[in-house]
Protein backbone atom coordinates (compact mmCIF):
# COMPACT_ATOMS: atom_id res chain seq x y z
CA UNK A 1 0.00 0.00 0.00
CA UNK A 2 1.28 3.40 -1.22
CA UNK A 3 1.54 5.94 1.62
CA UNK A 4 -0.58 8.01 -0.05
CA UNK A 5 -3.22 5.36 0.23
CA UNK A 6 -2.42 4.63 3.92
CA UNK A 7 -3.18 8.38 4.80
CA UNK A 8 -6.55 8.08 3.07
CA UNK A 9 -7.41 4.81 4.64
CA UNK A 10 -6.75 6.52 7.76
CA UNK A 11 -8.84 9.42 6.51
CA UNK A 12 -11.68 7.25 5.72
CA UNK A 13 -11.42 5.44 8.89
CA UNK A 14 -11.76 8.16 10.68
CA UNK A 15 -14.32 9.68 8.89
CA UNK A 16 -16.06 6.21 10.19
CA UNK A 17 -15.70 6.75 13.48
CA UNK A 18 -17.18 10.45 12.91
CA UNK A 19 -19.85 8.92 10.30
CA UNK A 20 -21.32 6.43 13.68
CA UNK A 21 -20.97 10.01 16.32
CA UNK A 22 -22.81 11.96 13.42
CA UNK A 23 -25.34 9.19 12.98
CA UNK A 24 -26.17 9.46 16.68
CA UNK A 25 -26.89 12.89 16.13
CA UNK A 26 -29.24 12.41 13.33
CA UNK A 27 -27.45 13.73 10.60
CA UNK A 28 -26.74 12.33 7.20
CA UNK A 29 -24.17 11.30 4.94
CA UNK A 30 -25.71 14.40 3.01
CA UNK A 31 -23.82 16.35 4.80
CA UNK A 32 -20.41 14.76 4.66
CA UNK A 33 -17.70 15.97 2.36
CA UNK A 34 -14.27 14.13 1.20
CA UNK A 35 -12.02 17.41 0.59
CA UNK A 36 -9.19 17.55 -1.28
CA UNK A 37 -6.20 19.51 -2.49
CA UNK A 38 -5.57 20.77 -5.92
CA UNK A 39 -2.39 22.86 -5.99
CA UNK A 40 -3.17 25.68 -2.87
CA UNK A 41 -6.72 24.89 -3.11
CA UNK A 42 -8.90 23.05 -1.02
CA UNK A 43 -12.14 21.37 -3.24
CA UNK A 44 -14.84 18.90 -1.68
CA UNK A 45 -17.20 16.36 -3.07
CA UNK A 46 -20.10 14.77 -1.43
CA UNK A 47 -18.75 11.23 0.62
CA UNK A 48 -22.42 10.06 -1.15
CA UNK A 49 -20.93 9.45 -4.52
CA UNK A 50 -17.39 7.99 -3.25
CA UNK A 51 -16.76 4.57 -3.28
CA UNK A 52 -12.94 3.74 -2.88
CA UNK A 53 -9.71 5.68 -2.85
CA UNK A 54 -6.67 4.22 -4.23
CA UNK A 55 -3.06 5.25 -4.90
CA UNK A 56 -2.12 6.10 -8.43
CA UNK A 57 -2.53 3.10 -10.78
CA UNK A 58 -0.51 2.15 -14.16
CA UNK A 59 -2.80 4.36 -16.34
CA UNK A 60 -3.48 2.69 -19.65
CA UNK A 61 -4.35 5.49 -22.70
CA UNK A 62 -7.56 5.09 -24.67
CA UNK A 63 -8.79 6.92 -27.91
CA UNK A 64 -11.29 9.42 -28.47
CA UNK A 65 -11.53 11.16 -24.88
CA UNK A 66 -10.89 14.83 -24.05
CA UNK A 67 -7.64 15.63 -23.12
CA UNK A 68 -8.30 15.48 -19.00
CA UNK A 69 -9.15 11.98 -19.52
CA UNK A 70 -5.87 10.64 -19.20
CA UNK A 71 -6.90 7.12 -19.56
CA UNK A 72 -8.11 3.91 -17.56
CA UNK A 73 -6.86 2.02 -15.26
CA UNK A 74 -7.70 -2.23 -14.29
CA UNK A 75 -9.14 -1.80 -10.50
CA UNK A 76 -9.91 -5.32 -9.98
CA UNK A 77 -11.67 -6.47 -13.01
CA UNK A 78 -13.15 -3.26 -13.22
CA UNK A 79 -12.60 -0.55 -16.20
CA UNK A 80 -12.67 2.80 -15.05
CA UNK A 81 -11.56 6.13 -17.17
CA UNK A 82 -9.46 8.34 -14.76
CA UNK A 83 -9.98 12.30 -15.05
CA UNK A 84 -7.23 14.62 -14.39
CA UNK A 85 -8.89 17.22 -11.93
CA UNK A 86 -6.17 19.92 -12.63
CA UNK A 87 -6.96 19.60 -16.45
CA UNK A 88 -10.26 19.66 -16.17
CA UNK A 89 -10.29 22.92 -14.52
CA UNK A 90 -7.81 24.23 -16.82
CA UNK A 91 -5.01 24.35 -14.01
CA UNK A 92 -1.58 23.68 -15.18
CA UNK A 93 -0.68 19.36 -15.72
CA UNK A 94 2.06 18.07 -12.92
CA UNK A 95 3.59 14.88 -12.40
CA UNK A 96 1.81 12.68 -10.04
CA UNK A 97 4.34 11.91 -6.83
CA UNK A 98 3.14 9.58 -3.94
CA UNK A 99 0.72 11.67 -2.64
CA UNK A 100 -1.45 11.89 -5.43
CA UNK A 101 -4.62 9.58 -4.92
CA UNK A 102 -7.51 8.39 -7.44
CA UNK A 103 -10.84 9.42 -5.92
CA UNK A 104 -12.96 6.40 -7.70
CA UNK A 105 -16.84 7.89 -7.61
CA UNK A 106 -19.58 6.23 -8.38
CA UNK A 107 -21.81 8.87 -10.57
CA UNK A 108 -24.92 7.90 -12.78
CA UNK A 109 -24.59 4.19 -12.18
CA UNK A 110 -21.17 4.64 -13.70
CA UNK A 111 -17.60 4.64 -12.07
CA UNK A 112 -15.42 8.03 -13.03
CA UNK A 113 -11.94 7.75 -10.86
CA UNK A 114 -10.70 12.08 -10.10
CA UNK A 115 -7.04 12.21 -9.89
CA UNK A 116 -6.19 15.34 -7.11
CA UNK A 117 -3.12 16.17 -5.66
CA UNK A 118 -4.13 14.27 -2.36
CA UNK A 119 -7.14 13.84 -0.25
CA UNK A 120 -7.73 15.81 3.22
CA UNK A 121 -10.01 14.50 5.63
CA UNK A 122 -13.72 14.28 5.97
CA UNK A 123 -15.92 17.33 6.95
CA UNK A 124 -19.20 17.62 7.70
CA UNK A 125 -20.49 21.15 6.24
CA UNK A 126 -24.02 21.42 7.78
CA UNK A 127 -26.23 23.46 4.93
CA UNK A 128 -26.28 26.21 6.88
CA UNK A 129 -22.41 26.88 6.62
CA UNK A 130 -22.34 26.28 3.00
CA UNK A 131 -22.77 29.57 0.77
CA UNK A 132 -24.63 28.45 -2.31
CA UNK A 133 -25.39 31.39 -4.62
CA UNK A 134 -25.05 30.80 -8.31
CA UNK A 135 -22.20 33.35 -8.89
CA UNK A 136 -20.20 31.01 -10.56
CA UNK A 137 -20.44 29.49 -13.89
CA UNK A 138 -21.09 31.66 -17.29
CA UNK A 139 -24.55 30.39 -17.55
CA UNK A 140 -25.84 27.12 -17.27
CA UNK A 141 -24.86 24.56 -14.61
CA UNK A 142 -22.06 25.17 -12.70
CA UNK A 143 -20.12 22.58 -11.52
CA UNK A 144 -19.66 24.33 -8.09
CA UNK A 145 -22.46 23.45 -5.93
CA UNK A 146 -21.65 25.91 -3.61
CA UNK A 147 -18.55 27.23 -0.98
CA UNK A 148 -18.49 25.11 2.73
CA UNK A 149 -17.07 26.83 5.36
CA UNK A 150 -15.86 24.83 8.43
CA UNK A 151 -13.98 27.75 11.22
CA UNK A 152 -11.34 29.32 9.17
CA UNK A 153 -11.20 26.86 6.39
CA UNK A 154 -13.69 27.33 3.12
CA UNK A 155 -13.64 24.21 0.77
CA UNK A 156 -15.00 24.27 -2.84
CA UNK A 157 -17.89 21.71 -2.99
CA UNK A 158 -18.21 20.30 -6.43
CA UNK A 159 -21.60 19.42 -8.07
CA UNK A 160 -20.22 15.90 -9.58
CA UNK A 161 -22.87 15.42 -12.51
CA UNK A 162 -21.44 18.64 -14.09
CA UNK A 163 -17.88 17.73 -13.37
CA UNK A 164 -18.41 14.29 -15.51
CA UNK A 165 -20.34 15.63 -17.79
CA UNK A 166 -18.71 17.41 -21.17
CA UNK A 167 -19.54 20.62 -20.73
CA UNK A 168 -16.87 23.15 -20.51
CA UNK A 169 -16.42 24.42 -17.05
CA UNK A 170 -13.52 26.95 -17.11
CA UNK A 171 -13.38 28.67 -14.34
CA UNK A 172 -12.41 32.54 -13.46
CA UNK A 173 -9.39 32.76 -12.65
CA UNK A 174 -10.00 35.46 -9.93
CA UNK A 175 -12.34 33.35 -8.37
CA UNK A 176 -11.30 33.21 -4.37
CA UNK B 1 -22.67 -40.27 -12.06
CA UNK B 2 -23.65 -43.86 -12.48
CA UNK B 3 -24.69 -44.17 -8.91
CA UNK B 4 -27.34 -42.05 -9.57
CA UNK B 5 -30.84 -44.15 -9.75
CA UNK B 6 -32.19 -43.49 -13.21
CA UNK B 7 -35.45 -43.67 -12.02
CA UNK B 8 -34.78 -40.26 -9.95
CA UNK B 9 -37.05 -37.58 -10.51
CA UNK B 10 -34.64 -35.08 -9.42
CA UNK B 11 -33.64 -33.55 -12.82
CA UNK B 12 -30.65 -32.32 -11.01
CA UNK B 13 -31.47 -28.56 -12.23
CA UNK B 14 -31.02 -25.80 -9.85
CA UNK B 15 -32.38 -22.29 -10.46
CA UNK B 16 -29.51 -19.46 -10.05
CA UNK B 17 -30.39 -15.86 -10.57
CA UNK B 18 -28.19 -14.71 -13.28
CA UNK B 19 -26.94 -12.14 -10.99
CA UNK B 20 -25.00 -14.34 -9.16
CA UNK B 21 -23.92 -15.89 -12.32
CA UNK B 22 -22.30 -12.75 -13.46
CA UNK B 23 -20.37 -11.75 -10.24
CA UNK B 24 -18.92 -15.36 -10.43
CA UNK B 25 -17.97 -14.31 -14.40
CA UNK B 26 -16.56 -11.20 -12.86
CA UNK B 27 -14.59 -13.70 -10.10
CA UNK B 28 -13.00 -15.29 -12.52
CA UNK B 29 -11.84 -13.36 -14.75
CA UNK B 30 -10.25 -11.44 -11.95
CA UNK B 31 -8.86 -14.61 -10.45
CA UNK B 32 -7.04 -14.98 -13.95
CA UNK B 33 -5.90 -11.49 -13.79
CA UNK B 34 -4.55 -12.30 -10.49
CA UNK B 35 -2.97 -15.51 -11.01
CA UNK B 36 -1.00 -13.68 -14.22
CA UNK B 37 0.04 -10.95 -12.20
CA UNK B 38 1.29 -13.74 -10.08
CA UNK B 39 3.32 -15.57 -12.36
CA UNK B 40 4.68 -12.33 -13.88
CA UNK B 41 5.49 -10.84 -10.70
CA UNK B 42 9.25 -9.20 -10.66
CA UNK B 43 10.03 -10.52 -7.08
CA UNK B 44 10.13 -13.95 -9.32
CA UNK B 45 13.32 -12.86 -11.47
CA UNK B 46 16.68 -14.94 -10.94
CA UNK B 47 14.86 -17.50 -8.87
CA UNK B 48 15.04 -21.49 -9.98
CA UNK B 49 11.36 -21.98 -11.19
CA UNK B 50 11.63 -25.35 -12.36
CA UNK B 51 8.95 -26.83 -10.38
CA UNK B 52 7.43 -23.34 -9.91
CA UNK B 53 6.65 -23.32 -13.89
CA UNK B 54 5.15 -26.64 -13.82
CA UNK B 55 2.96 -25.53 -11.20
CA UNK B 56 1.62 -22.81 -12.99
CA UNK B 57 1.39 -24.36 -16.15
CA UNK B 58 -1.34 -26.75 -13.80
CA UNK B 59 -3.12 -23.40 -12.36
CA UNK B 60 -3.23 -22.10 -15.80
CA UNK B 61 -5.09 -24.68 -17.18
CA UNK B 62 -7.68 -25.34 -14.38
CA UNK B 63 -8.08 -21.59 -14.64
CA UNK B 64 -8.76 -21.97 -18.39
CA UNK B 65 -11.02 -24.63 -17.71
CA UNK B 66 -13.20 -22.53 -14.74
CA UNK B 67 -13.58 -19.83 -17.33
CA UNK B 68 -14.99 -22.52 -19.92
CA UNK B 69 -16.94 -23.76 -17.49
CA UNK B 70 -18.66 -20.52 -15.82
CA UNK B 71 -19.05 -18.95 -19.48
CA UNK B 72 -21.18 -22.38 -20.04
CA UNK B 73 -23.16 -21.58 -16.87
CA UNK B 74 -24.86 -18.44 -19.04
CA UNK B 75 -25.80 -20.64 -22.03
CA UNK B 76 -29.19 -21.45 -22.30
CA UNK B 77 -31.52 -23.22 -25.06
CA UNK B 78 -32.80 -20.91 -27.77
CA UNK B 79 -35.87 -23.29 -26.96
CA UNK B 80 -36.76 -20.58 -23.85
CA UNK B 81 -37.01 -17.48 -26.81
CA UNK B 82 -38.65 -19.70 -29.46
CA UNK B 83 -41.27 -21.50 -26.78
CA UNK B 84 -42.26 -17.82 -26.29
CA UNK B 85 -42.26 -16.70 -29.87
CA UNK B 86 -44.35 -19.91 -30.68
CA UNK B 87 -47.35 -18.84 -28.07
CA UNK B 88 -46.91 -15.37 -29.89
CA UNK B 89 -47.70 -16.82 -33.26
CA UNK B 90 -50.93 -18.08 -31.81
CA UNK B 91 -51.86 -15.04 -31.06
CA UNK B 92 -51.07 -13.38 -34.30
CA UNK B 93 -53.09 -16.63 -36.54
CA UNK B 94 -55.70 -15.17 -34.45
CA UNK B 95 -55.07 -11.03 -35.30
CA UNK B 96 -54.09 -12.13 -39.03
CA UNK B 97 -56.98 -14.54 -39.30
CA UNK B 98 -54.91 -16.40 -41.11
CA UNK B 99 -53.87 -20.17 -40.89
CA UNK B 100 -49.77 -20.47 -39.53
CA UNK B 101 -47.59 -23.57 -39.16
CA UNK B 102 -44.86 -22.86 -37.20
CA UNK B 103 -42.03 -25.07 -37.70
CA UNK B 104 -38.77 -24.97 -34.90
CA UNK B 105 -35.87 -26.61 -35.46
CA UNK B 106 -32.63 -26.39 -33.61
CA UNK B 107 -34.15 -25.34 -30.24
CA UNK B 108 -31.34 -26.93 -28.46
CA UNK B 109 -28.53 -24.71 -29.94
CA UNK B 110 -26.62 -22.99 -26.77
CA UNK B 111 -26.49 -19.31 -26.44
CA UNK B 112 -25.49 -16.50 -24.06
CA UNK B 113 -28.13 -15.68 -21.64
CA UNK B 114 -28.09 -12.42 -21.80
CA UNK B 115 -27.86 -12.63 -25.70
CA UNK B 116 -31.55 -14.63 -25.84
CA UNK B 117 -32.77 -12.14 -23.70
CA UNK B 118 -32.17 -9.04 -25.94
CA UNK B 119 -33.25 -12.15 -28.84
CA UNK B 120 -37.26 -12.07 -28.41
CA UNK B 121 -37.98 -8.19 -29.57
CA UNK B 122 -36.22 -8.63 -32.82
CA UNK B 123 -37.14 -12.11 -33.36
CA UNK B 124 -40.95 -11.12 -32.02
CA UNK B 125 -40.85 -8.34 -35.20
CA UNK B 126 -39.36 -10.49 -38.12
CA UNK B 127 -42.23 -13.11 -36.99
CA UNK B 128 -44.57 -10.35 -37.16
CA UNK B 129 -44.03 -8.67 -40.19
CA UNK B 130 -43.91 -12.33 -42.12
CA UNK B 131 -47.32 -13.33 -40.34
CA UNK B 132 -48.25 -9.55 -41.42
CA UNK B 133 -47.41 -8.68 -44.82
CA UNK B 134 -45.09 -11.94 -46.30
CA UNK B 135 -47.82 -14.74 -45.58
CA UNK B 136 -51.13 -14.12 -48.23
CA UNK B 137 -54.38 -14.51 -47.26
CA UNK B 138 -56.22 -18.21 -47.61
CA UNK B 139 -57.38 -17.40 -50.89
CA UNK B 140 -54.57 -15.67 -52.34
CA UNK B 141 -52.59 -18.84 -51.05
CA UNK B 142 -55.21 -20.90 -53.22
CA UNK B 143 -55.32 -19.20 -56.42
CA UNK B 144 -51.20 -18.88 -56.24
CA UNK B 145 -51.59 -22.73 -56.00
CA UNK B 146 -49.67 -22.96 -52.60
CA UNK B 147 -51.13 -24.85 -49.09
CA UNK B 148 -54.03 -22.92 -47.38
CA UNK B 149 -51.63 -23.04 -44.30
CA UNK B 150 -48.83 -20.46 -44.60
CA UNK B 151 -44.93 -21.81 -42.74
CA UNK B 152 -42.97 -19.73 -40.95
CA UNK B 153 -39.90 -21.42 -40.09
CA UNK B 154 -37.62 -20.79 -37.39
CA UNK B 155 -34.64 -22.30 -37.06
CA UNK B 156 -31.07 -21.91 -34.82
CA UNK B 157 -27.56 -23.43 -35.77
CA UNK B 158 -24.45 -23.12 -34.79
CA UNK B 159 -21.96 -21.98 -37.37
CA UNK B 160 -18.66 -22.01 -35.62
CA UNK B 161 -18.82 -19.04 -32.97
CA UNK B 162 -22.12 -17.81 -34.06
CA UNK B 163 -25.47 -19.29 -33.82
CA UNK B 164 -27.64 -18.58 -37.01
CA UNK B 165 -31.43 -18.07 -36.35
CA UNK B 166 -33.51 -18.01 -39.26
CA UNK B 167 -37.18 -16.41 -40.11
CA UNK B 168 -38.08 -17.95 -43.23
CA UNK B 169 -42.14 -17.64 -44.44
CA UNK B 170 -43.32 -19.20 -48.09
CA UNK B 171 -45.31 -15.57 -48.87
CA UNK B 172 -45.09 -13.67 -50.80
CA UNK B 173 -41.58 -12.16 -51.27
CA UNK B 174 -40.77 -9.00 -50.84
CA UNK B 175 -41.99 -6.48 -53.70
CA UNK B 176 -38.48 -5.48 -55.56
CA UNK B 177 -40.30 -2.65 -57.24
CA UNK B 178 -42.22 -0.65 -55.01
CA UNK B 179 -38.66 -1.22 -52.39
CA UNK B 180 -36.29 0.01 -55.34
CA UNK B 181 -38.08 2.73 -55.87
CA UNK B 182 -38.16 4.05 -52.30
CA UNK B 183 -34.58 3.34 -52.46
CA UNK B 184 -33.67 5.65 -55.43
CA UNK B 185 -36.09 8.11 -54.08
CA UNK B 186 -33.99 8.47 -51.24
CA UNK B 187 -30.70 8.26 -52.77
CA UNK B 188 -29.44 4.97 -52.04
CA UNK B 189 -29.16 4.16 -55.41
CA UNK B 190 -28.78 6.16 -58.64
CA UNK B 191 -32.23 6.19 -61.01
CA UNK B 192 -30.63 3.44 -63.23
CA UNK B 193 -28.61 1.24 -61.09
CA UNK B 194 -30.14 -2.26 -60.48
CA UNK B 195 -28.56 -3.34 -57.35
CA UNK B 196 -28.25 -6.95 -56.45
CA UNK B 197 -30.96 -8.04 -54.40
CA UNK B 198 -28.82 -8.90 -51.64
CA UNK B 199 -27.67 -5.24 -51.95
CA UNK B 200 -31.38 -4.11 -52.19
CA UNK B 201 -32.31 -5.90 -49.12
CA UNK B 202 -29.91 -3.83 -46.93
CA UNK B 203 -31.46 -0.60 -47.69
CA UNK B 204 -34.40 -1.90 -45.33
CA UNK B 205 -32.58 -1.85 -42.34
CA UNK B 206 -31.38 1.72 -42.92
CA UNK B 207 -32.41 4.73 -40.21
CA UNK B 208 -34.91 6.52 -42.26
CA UNK B 209 -35.98 4.02 -44.47
CA UNK B 210 -39.56 4.80 -43.87
CA UNK B 211 -40.95 0.84 -43.75
CA UNK B 212 -44.83 2.26 -43.88
CA UNK B 213 -44.00 3.14 -47.34
CA UNK B 214 -42.72 -0.48 -48.14
CA UNK B 215 -46.56 -2.78 -48.80
CA UNK B 216 -44.33 -6.13 -48.55
CA UNK B 217 -43.09 -8.70 -46.19
CA UNK B 218 -40.67 -6.91 -44.15
CA UNK B 219 -43.12 -3.41 -43.91
CA UNK B 220 -43.67 -2.53 -40.09
CA UNK B 221 -46.28 -1.38 -37.63
CA UNK B 222 -44.88 -0.09 -34.20
CA UNK B 223 -40.91 -0.75 -34.20
CA UNK B 224 -39.02 -0.43 -37.63
CA UNK B 225 -36.56 -2.33 -39.24
CA UNK B 226 -33.89 0.00 -38.06
CA UNK B 227 -34.66 -0.90 -34.19
CA UNK B 228 -33.71 -4.57 -35.50
CA UNK B 229 -30.67 -3.30 -37.24
CA UNK B 230 -29.83 -1.42 -33.78
CA UNK B 231 -29.93 -4.55 -31.68
CA UNK B 232 -28.06 -6.63 -34.17
CA UNK B 233 -25.27 -4.06 -33.47
CA UNK B 234 -25.23 -4.07 -29.93
CA UNK B 235 -25.29 -7.64 -30.29
CA UNK B 236 -22.24 -7.76 -32.76
CA UNK B 237 -24.41 -9.81 -35.31
CA UNK B 238 -25.44 -9.62 -38.88
CA UNK B 239 -28.33 -9.55 -40.85
CA UNK B 240 -28.97 -10.88 -43.97
CA UNK B 241 -32.64 -10.93 -46.19
CA UNK B 242 -32.69 -13.25 -49.07
CA UNK B 243 -36.27 -13.20 -50.94
CA UNK B 244 -38.15 -14.49 -54.29
CA UNK B 245 -41.17 -12.64 -55.25
CA UNK B 246 -44.37 -15.57 -54.85
CA UNK B 247 -41.95 -17.68 -52.45
CA UNK B 248 -41.03 -16.39 -49.69
CA UNK B 249 -38.86 -14.40 -47.94
CA UNK B 250 -35.70 -15.63 -45.35
CA UNK B 251 -34.14 -13.29 -42.80
CA UNK B 252 -31.14 -15.05 -41.56
CA UNK B 253 -29.81 -13.42 -38.30
CA UNK B 254 -25.79 -13.92 -37.22
CA UNK B 255 -24.92 -13.70 -33.58
CA UNK B 256 -21.89 -14.17 -31.49
CA UNK B 257 -22.48 -17.56 -28.65
CA UNK B 258 -21.13 -15.01 -26.00
CA UNK B 259 -21.11 -11.29 -25.23
CA UNK B 260 -18.67 -11.94 -22.28
CA UNK B 261 -15.53 -13.45 -24.08
CA UNK B 262 -13.93 -12.66 -27.33
CA UNK B 263 -11.03 -14.29 -29.87
CA UNK B 264 -8.84 -11.27 -30.21
CA UNK B 265 -5.44 -10.57 -31.42
CA UNK B 266 -3.85 -7.55 -30.06
CA UNK B 267 -2.06 -4.18 -31.56
CA UNK B 268 -0.29 -1.97 -30.21
CA UNK B 269 0.00 1.70 -31.54
CA UNK B 270 1.86 4.55 -29.52
CA UNK B 271 0.95 3.43 -25.94
CA UNK B 272 -2.28 2.31 -26.70
CA UNK B 273 -3.76 -1.66 -27.76
CA UNK B 274 -6.44 -2.07 -29.69
CA UNK B 275 -8.35 -5.48 -30.22
CA UNK B 276 -9.73 -6.77 -32.95
CA UNK B 277 -11.88 -10.17 -33.20
CA UNK B 278 -9.82 -12.55 -35.11
CA UNK B 279 -12.71 -13.10 -37.55
CA UNK B 280 -12.59 -9.77 -39.57
CA UNK B 281 -8.50 -9.81 -39.82
CA UNK B 282 -8.01 -11.15 -43.51
CA UNK B 283 -4.14 -10.74 -43.59
CA UNK B 284 -1.12 -8.62 -41.74
CA UNK B 285 1.22 -7.08 -43.70
CA UNK B 286 4.80 -6.01 -43.84
CA UNK B 287 4.67 -3.87 -46.74
CA UNK B 288 7.57 -2.13 -48.34
CA UNK B 289 7.65 2.12 -49.53
CA UNK B 290 6.94 1.49 -53.09
CA UNK B 291 3.32 -0.36 -52.06
CA UNK B 292 1.98 2.78 -50.48
CA UNK B 293 0.61 5.28 -52.24
CA UNK B 294 -0.46 8.84 -51.15
CA UNK B 295 -3.05 10.35 -52.77
CA UNK B 296 -2.79 14.38 -51.79
CA UNK B 297 -5.66 14.88 -54.22
CA UNK B 298 -8.31 13.07 -52.43
CA UNK B 299 -7.91 14.64 -48.80
CA UNK B 300 -4.14 13.08 -48.25
CA UNK B 301 -5.66 9.61 -48.34
CA UNK B 302 -3.33 6.83 -47.95
CA UNK B 303 -3.21 3.52 -50.05
CA UNK B 304 -2.23 -0.07 -49.77
CA UNK B 305 -1.19 -2.00 -52.98
CA UNK B 306 -2.04 -5.61 -52.07
CA UNK B 307 -1.55 -7.85 -54.85
CA UNK B 308 -3.00 -5.80 -57.33
CA UNK B 309 -5.66 -4.25 -55.39
CA UNK B 310 -5.61 -0.95 -53.59
CA UNK B 311 -6.41 -0.62 -49.81
CA UNK B 312 -7.78 2.34 -48.40
CA UNK B 313 -5.09 3.13 -45.07
CA UNK B 314 -7.36 4.32 -41.81
CA UNK B 315 -4.91 5.81 -39.53
CA UNK B 316 -6.44 5.42 -36.39
CA UNK B 317 -4.82 8.45 -34.57
CA UNK B 318 -6.52 10.22 -37.00
CA UNK B 319 -9.70 8.69 -37.25
CA UNK B 320 -9.69 9.34 -33.14
CA UNK B 321 -8.74 13.08 -34.08
CA UNK B 322 -4.86 12.90 -32.15
CA UNK B 323 -2.80 13.64 -34.82
CA UNK B 324 -2.63 15.93 -37.57
CA UNK B 325 -3.72 14.88 -41.20
CA UNK B 326 -1.38 15.70 -44.38
CA UNK B 327 2.06 17.92 -44.48
CA UNK B 328 4.27 16.42 -41.63
CA UNK B 329 2.58 13.16 -40.42
CA UNK B 330 4.68 10.76 -39.17
CA UNK B 331 5.08 7.61 -41.62
CA UNK B 332 3.48 4.64 -41.80
CA UNK B 333 3.78 2.66 -38.58
CA UNK B 334 5.83 -0.96 -40.05
CA UNK B 335 2.74 -2.88 -40.00
CA UNK B 336 -0.82 -3.06 -41.62
CA UNK B 337 -3.15 -5.50 -40.81
CA UNK B 338 -5.62 -5.97 -43.00
CA UNK B 339 -9.51 -6.40 -42.16
CA UNK B 340 -12.55 -7.43 -44.17
CA UNK B 341 -15.54 -5.20 -43.56
CA UNK B 342 -19.12 -5.23 -45.49
CA UNK B 343 -17.78 -1.78 -47.28
CA UNK B 344 -14.75 -3.34 -48.26
CA UNK B 345 -11.04 -4.13 -47.09
CA UNK B 346 -9.27 -1.44 -44.93
CA UNK B 347 -5.50 -1.48 -43.66
CA UNK B 348 -4.78 -0.30 -39.96
CA UNK B 349 -1.12 0.39 -39.17
CA UNK B 350 0.16 -0.30 -36.15
CA UNK B 351 3.41 -0.47 -34.47
CA UNK B 352 2.93 -3.95 -33.04
CA UNK B 353 1.09 -7.12 -33.50
CA UNK B 354 1.50 -8.95 -30.17
CA UNK B 355 -0.57 -12.00 -29.41
CA UNK B 356 -3.95 -13.71 -30.02
CA UNK B 357 -5.93 -14.61 -26.76
CA UNK B 358 -9.54 -14.54 -25.14
CA UNK B 359 -10.23 -11.52 -23.73
CA UNK B 360 -12.90 -10.35 -20.91
CA UNK B 361 -15.15 -7.88 -22.67
CA UNK B 362 -16.70 -5.26 -20.58
CA UNK B 363 -19.24 -2.77 -22.26
CA UNK B 364 -18.58 1.02 -22.42
CA UNK B 365 -20.21 2.71 -20.12
CA UNK B 366 -20.52 6.50 -18.58
CA UNK B 367 -17.55 8.77 -19.62
CA UNK B 368 -15.99 6.00 -22.19
CA UNK B 369 -19.57 5.38 -23.96
CA UNK B 370 -18.63 8.24 -26.51
CA UNK B 371 -15.70 6.13 -27.46
CA UNK B 372 -16.49 5.97 -31.55
CA UNK B 373 -16.16 2.65 -33.43
CA UNK B 374 -15.70 0.01 -30.74
CA UNK B 375 -17.41 -3.04 -29.11
CA UNK B 376 -16.06 -2.49 -25.53
CA UNK B 377 -12.91 -2.90 -23.37
CA UNK B 378 -11.16 -5.59 -23.52
CA UNK B 379 -9.00 -7.07 -20.21
CA UNK B 380 -6.24 -8.94 -21.35
CA UNK B 381 -4.96 -11.67 -19.18
CA UNK B 382 -1.73 -9.17 -18.12
CA UNK B 383 -4.43 -6.93 -17.02
CA UNK B 384 -3.96 -4.17 -18.81
CA UNK B 385 -7.30 -3.05 -20.94
CA UNK B 386 -7.84 -2.64 -25.18
CA UNK B 387 -10.52 -1.26 -26.79
CA UNK B 388 -11.78 -3.23 -28.78
CA UNK B 389 -12.35 -2.42 -32.38
CA UNK B 390 -15.63 -2.29 -34.69
CA UNK B 391 -13.81 -2.39 -38.14
CA UNK B 392 -17.37 -1.54 -39.67
CA UNK B 393 -17.55 1.61 -38.41
CA UNK B 394 -14.50 2.31 -38.64
CA UNK B 395 -14.04 1.54 -42.47
CA UNK B 396 -17.83 3.56 -42.53
CA UNK B 397 -16.14 6.31 -40.82
CA UNK B 398 -13.40 6.52 -42.97
CA UNK B 399 -15.52 6.66 -45.89
CA UNK B 400 -16.95 9.91 -45.34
Amino acid sequence: MTEAAQLTEDALNAAAARGDAAFADADNVDDMYLTFALADEEYGVGIGVVTEIVGMQRIMSVPDMPHYVKGVINLRGKVIPLMDARLRFGMEERPYDDRTVVIVMDVADALIGLIVDGVSEVLEIPPSQVDAHGQFGKGGRSVISGIGKIGERVSILLDVQVLVSDSDISLPADML
Amino acid sequence: MSAQPETSTDTGLVRVSSEKISRLMDLVGELSLSVSETVHSPDLQGLDLASFDAAVHRLTMIVREVQDVATELRLVPMDDVFKRLRRMVRELERQTKKKIDLVIEGGDTAIDKLVADKLYDPLLHVLRNAADHGLEGTEERIAAGKGERGQIRLAASQVGSEVRIIVEDDGRGLARDKILAIARKRGFFGPEEEPEPSVLWRVIFEPGFSTAEVVSNLSGRGVGMDVLNATMVALRGRIAVDSTAGNGTRVSLFIPVSLAFLDCIILRLGATLFAVPIDVVSEIARPDREELMHVSADQNRELLKLRGTMIPIVRLDEFFNEATHGEGRKPVPPILVVFNTATGPIAIPVDEVLDRQQVVMKPLVGKLASVRASWGCALLGTGEVALVLDCERLAAGAAK
